[in-house]
């Protein structure tokens, strides 16, 4: 079978040169595709042992970290145009190795440990872990004194769900931007650097230790800088990119306490640890709850920064200066969601910690909020979707925080934010790619009041956005419709259960508002797009081209997903609560019933928005001119994102541009005069006997007879005693 | 007849010293050289007096080593000075001063060129018979012998 | 010996007077005193050291270095360049007579044939070479530079030397061994240069010429090969007339 698998994928490689030597197309890639698919699926299937647990878990990230690097040596001379091609073949090794890894190698990890996770939690041990996991060591960073700091690849469940979306999404949007962008003399640079940010992101989920976390926090941070700062040339994308880094180091900065925190209270920093010891926890709990709710609220810090919730959100509108690929990859699907993976990786503190969750819920509501009411005035399609990740995020923390109704129902809120976060990257992703092909092909405009009525001109990319919307919206049976729900019965469980009650009514509300909100402000954009009368702005040139095939088919597959994933992997199979439900820290949990109440009020909800946007923007067309008039101050408020970036300006940005004034006048009137006082004494030394140097020999000579005058005196004295 | 040693040592010394203020205060290079010349008389007499002391005749032989080599010197000194006036047309020592500090000024010429009249005296002759026709040379040479005899012919 | 200090001190004093009288300045001086003050410093020096007791002896030495001082004092002060060539002849003359004096007749003739014949010789050649062609003297013969420096430094020297020969007093401690400095072990004994002492004919040519051919056979190898490296030399570096005027 191997064998056979060989042979086949051998002629398609051989194929695969011949095309490359040819040029591209996107047959050319799926042969491409095909042969290592066909090489990799034959290996498993023959059982030859080549691809044990250990190999599929490092080929993981290994493979985009090979593409980064070949990319970034021969991207410039040698490949050009056809950069693409390593990393899409990187990234389908990477994905196939995580399907293998979800469906064959964590069952068997399951079955071996046993699905009682906690008793087998050992310390400094690197093979036995806490929980059913696959762990591949690679190797020993620092071993100095009690501090043993190892670099090994850990997955379980969690993880692998994660990676299988990680994975696959990068696929789509890497096939998506080889097409996107075609022509732009920083080719291989971005597929280089989109490279490395999936090796970034798979071995931060990967990690099996807070410090190894860290270091790929800041990866995907750097990652993302280079993808927003792509066109480095232009002011505004650089500021963007600057101001992206800035805010994620706030964040880090809460981040890296919380670790110092967990490293002296627990002496170790790795997950088995620290959240597989439950007795440790319990204790230290029962000790210092302070402690523990610091030690939450310091990480949840962190998370801010990188998921964009209030007040740190500001970054992630700015960040859509970045090519569209990037929008659809990083702050859809992939590095926003860091933050929400690591507060959910980190349960059992949080559940231990009651007052932090329930800053965590409400931090997710406020910035549910505040974005949904932003996003409803936005002219650029691009920063409505930008609202609304940030709005969703806050959704995923608001389930998160629920988790607050005490231990029992903590499986539950997390897997309600996991699964949103599972649907939420396939439909965001996908609505950004449908935006970047509306970009495309009105020519680089994306100002929404610049064209409309697009939706002959572009059908594919109209029946795709159309499905991604209904699926933000949380139509009935679309996916975002499931998770929604999902962590609506969190939320009211949260206000039956917690010791918070009043809050979580409040927070259910501004769910449900916001959700109300989603829908009309989805819908807005659509409506406004690809609705009423046909206008292409100049840009556009002659004739608005549809998408090319090889942009045109992970717009499918990813609309296929929006519609079908949710309900597919939740309600039908539950697939994901009892996948994830094996996470070590994550208790069992029992089977939800369908919530049929909760799911009657969101539809209607979800059916009012998209009705509500189709009165004002289909029917009343014509006077939505008259409508910031209309609204006024509230209109403004919202048009100018709350005035959150004036705000930050003038409270932080300028005192400390006059500090720094400051410390520059101090250096240049104290410091620098100091230096060059000490660089002028041995100038002011130096000229005294300086003018002996006159060049003149008959002065040297008088000098030199002078001196043997002196010595012979000298040896005189010496000698006569 | 007793030893009289001391005397041609401190002969020796006061040669020595006289070269010495030679070489230190003389901006002729050949006169430069020719001082130095004289610390050798210095040296060689003293050694020879030495020998005389010590009844040995290493310091006659080693006389006769300091003669070559001051021949020696002098000889390869001459064939340098006159590679410098070549250069720049001047026998002065001071006016090589480009080893020095670059940010002195140069050092400036204290000394005031003498005027040509002052040097020459020429003879006061009572003019005997014609003056020769030497315009016909056409050179400096012959210019300056034709104005120099008009000078001494009108006193 | 604050007597002997004083006895040393004076007569440089009144030569260093003599000589910075000497030395070219703007006003003219006349030249007499100087010798007034030399011929003083050169009595007490001479009634300061050891007469022998021949009178042939003293009335030949003082002669000649007489002539040798005065003369190195003139060549030393001369504005002209020619006339300080002509005095050095003068003080090659006079060395040559206290050569003789000091039983060493080959260096007396060596060094007149070298320095009179050839070396002097030589220099009026290139000084006349180098003169500008009969403008007489330069600017920079007019005045020394660092003069009275020079005389005053020069004389402390030399009343070092004088005070310290004079304390050791050659005179009387001819036959013991050399206070030496550093204290060696004196060199292996060179038998070919030895004289016995009640030699009085110690500097003839045929001793001369063991002691040079037999002790320092390589010396004069060595010195024969210095001169030819020294006349190809000169030859090599002095400029043509094809490179340009001289």
């Amino acid at each position: 079978m191997a064998t056979f698998g060989v042979g086949l994928s051998a002629m398609n490689f051989l194929a695969d040169l011949a095309a490359v030597a040819d040029g591209f197309s996107f047959s050319h890639v799926t042969l491409s595709m095909a042969s290592v698919f066909s090489l990799l699926v034959a290996s498993t299937l023959g059982s030859e042992g080549f691809l044990t647990p250990e190999v599929v878990l490092t080929l993981i990230p290994t493979a985009p970290l090979l593409a980064a690097a070949i990319i970034a040596l021969l991207g410039k001379p040698l490949l050009k145009e056809r950069s693409h091609l390593v990393t899409v073949a990187a990234f389908l090794v990477s994905f196939v190795m995580s399907l293998i890894l979800m469906f064959q190698d964590l069952p068997a990890a399951a079955t071996q440990h046993g699905p009682d996770v906690v008793e087998s939690a050992v310390d400094h041990e690197h093979q036995k872990s806490y929980g059913p996991a696959v762990i591949a060591p690679i190797f020993e960073w620092v071993n100095i004194g009690s501090v043993n700091v190892r670099v090994d690849l850990r997955a379980d469940a969690m993880t692998a769900m994660m990676l299988v979306m990680v994975t696959g999404v990068s696929l789509l949007v890497a096939l998506f931007a080889s097409g996107y962008m075609h022509g732009d003399p920083g080719y291989p640079r971005f597929f280089a650097a989109v490279s490395l940010f999936v090796f970034s992101m798979t071995m931060l989920v990967l990690a099996p230790s807070f410090l190894m976390l860290f270091v790929f926090w800041e990866a995907v941070g750097l990652c993302s800088y280079l993808l927003i700062g792509f066109w480095f040339k232009k002011p505004s994308a650089a500021a963007a990119a600057k101001k992206a880094f800035v805010v994620n180091r706030i964040g880090d900065f809460g981040f890296i306490l919380g670790v110092f925190l967990i490293w002296v209270n627990f002496g170790s920093l790795n997950f088995a640890d620290v959240l597989g010891r439950p007795d440790k926890l319990e204790a230290l709990a029962t000790q210092s709850p302070e402690l523990v709710t610091g030690i939450c609220l310091l990480l949840f810090l962190g998370a801010m920064g990188k998921s964009a919730q209030f007040p740190l959100h500001v970054w992630l509108p700015d960040a859509m200066e970045g090519p569209t690929p990037v929008s659809a990859l990083i702050h859809a699907a992939t590095m926003v969601t860091a933050g929400v993976y690591m507060v959910a990786r980190c349960t059992p503190l949080f559940v231990l910690a009651p007052q932090a969750q329930v800053v965590v819920a409400s931090v997710g509501a406020i910035t549910a909020l505040v974005a949904a009411l932003t996003a409803l005035t936005q002219h650029d399609l691009k920063r409505v979707m930008a609202y609304s990740t940030v709005s969703q995020l806050g959704y995923m923390f608001m389930a998160l925080g629920a988790g607050a109704a005490g231990k029992d129902h903590a499986t539950f809120a997390v897997t309600a934010a996991m699964f949103h976060l599972f649907t939420h990257a396939y439909f965001k992703a996908l609505l950004f790619l449908a935006s970047g092909s509306v970009m495309h092909a009105m020519g680089d405009v994306i100002d929404m009041r610049r064209f409309s009525g697009l939706k002959h001109a572009l059908p594919i990319t109209h029946w795709t956005f159309l499905a991604g919307a209904g699926a933000l919206a949380g139509l009935p049976l679309l996916a975002g419709f499931w998770s929604k729900d999902d962590i609506l019965a969190a939320l009211q469980t949260a206000a039956e259960h917690s010791p918070y009650p009043g809050v979580f009514k409040v927070i259910f509300a501004v769910a449900a508002v916001t959700a109300l909100l989603t829908a009309f402000y989805t819908f807005r954009a659509y409506f406004l797009t690809f609705h009423g009368p046909e206008k292409f702005p100049e840009e556009a040139g002659h004739h608005p081209h549809e998408v090319t095939p090889v942009m045109g088919w992970p717009l499918r597959i990813l609309a296929v997903c929006a519609l079908g994933i949710g309900i597919l992997v939740g309600p039908l199979t539950h697939w994901f609560p009892s996948t994830l439900g094996q996470t070590p820290g994550l208790s069992h949990h029992e089977a939800h019933g369908l919530h049929f109440g909760l799911m009657a009020v969101s539809a209607v909800i979800a059916i009012a928005g998209v009705g509500a946007a189709f009165v004002v923007y289909i029917k009343g067309r014509a006077s939505i001119d008259g409508l910031p008039s209309k609204f006024g101050p509230l209109h403004k408020l919202s048009l100018n994102k709350f005035y959150f970036d004036e705000i930050f300006t003038g409270a932080i940005v300028l005192p400390l541009r006059g500090l720094a004034k400051v410390a520059f006048a101090l250096d240049q009137l104290l410091v620098d005069p100091l230096v060059d006082l000490f660089g002028a004494i041995p100038r002011w030394i130096s000229s005294i006997p300086r003018v002996l140097h006159n060049g003149l020999v008959s002065s040297y000579a008088i000098v030199m007879f002078t001196g043997l005058l002196v010595i012979v005196l000298f040896a005189l004295q010496v000698l006569a005693g | 007849m007793s030893a009289d040693y001391e005397r041609f040592l401190v002969v020796g010394a006061a040669l020595f010293a006289l070269g010495a203020i030679g070489f230190l205060s003389r901006r002729n290079l050949i006169l430069m050289v020719l001082s130095a010349e004289m610390m050798l008389h210095g040296i060689g007499l003293s050694l020879v007096t030495f020998s005389k002391l010590h009844h040995s005749l290493e310091g006659q032989a080693f006389t006769v080593f300091v003669l070559t080599v001051a021949a020696c010197e002098a000889g390869l000194a001459l064939s340098l000075i006159l590679l410098l006036y070549q250069s720049k047309k001047s026998l002065d020592v001071n006016v090589w001063t480009e080893i020095r500090e670059p940010d002195l000024p140069p050092p400036v010429d204290s000394s005031s060129p003498v005027a040509e009249e002052d040097l020459q005296e020429f003879p006061k002759l009572t003019p005997a018979g014609l003056q020769p026709d030497v315009s016909r040379f056409g050179n400096q040479a012959g210019r300056e012998l034709v104005s120099a005899s008009q000078k001494g012919g009108q006193s | 010996m604050d007597n002997s200090l004083i006895q040393i001190l004076m007569p440089l004093a009144l030569g260093a007077g003599a000589v910075l009288w000497l030395l070219p300045s703007a006003k003219h001086k006349p030249r007499f005193i100087a010798g007034i003050l030399g011929a003083t410093s050169f009595y007490f020096l001479s009634s300061l050291t050891h007469q022998s007791g021949s009178l042939e002896r003293d009335l030949m030495f003082d002669v000649f270095a007489a002539v040798a001082l005065v003369a190195g004092a003139m060549m030393v002060t001369d504005k002209s360049p020619a006339y300080a060539a002509l005095w050095f002849a003068l003080v090659t003359l006079a060395v040559c007579g206290l050569f003789f004096l000091q039983s060493a007749p080959f260096l007396a003739a060596a060094s007149v044939i070298v320095y009179a014949g050839a070396i002097i010789v030589t220099f009026l050649f290139v000084l006349m070479l180098a003169s500008q062609g009969g403008q007489g003297s330069a600017a920079y013969d007019q005045r020394p530079t660092h003069g009275v420096f020079a005389t005053i430094s020069a004389f402390a020297l030399l009343g070092i030397v004088v005070g310290s020969v004079h304390t050791w007093n050659p005179d009387t401690n001819a036959t013991a061994t050399t206070k030496s400095v550093v204290k060696r072990d004196v060199a292996a004994p060179k038998p070919l240069s030895q004289v016995a002492q009640d030699q009085e004919v110690a500097g003839s040519l045929h001793q001369l010429g063991r002691s040079l051919f037999g002790d320092y056979l390589y010396a004069v190898e060595l010195a024969g090969t210095l001169l030819l490296v020294a006349s190809i030399g000169a030859i090599a570096i002095a400029p043509r007339r094809s490179q340009g005027t001289l």
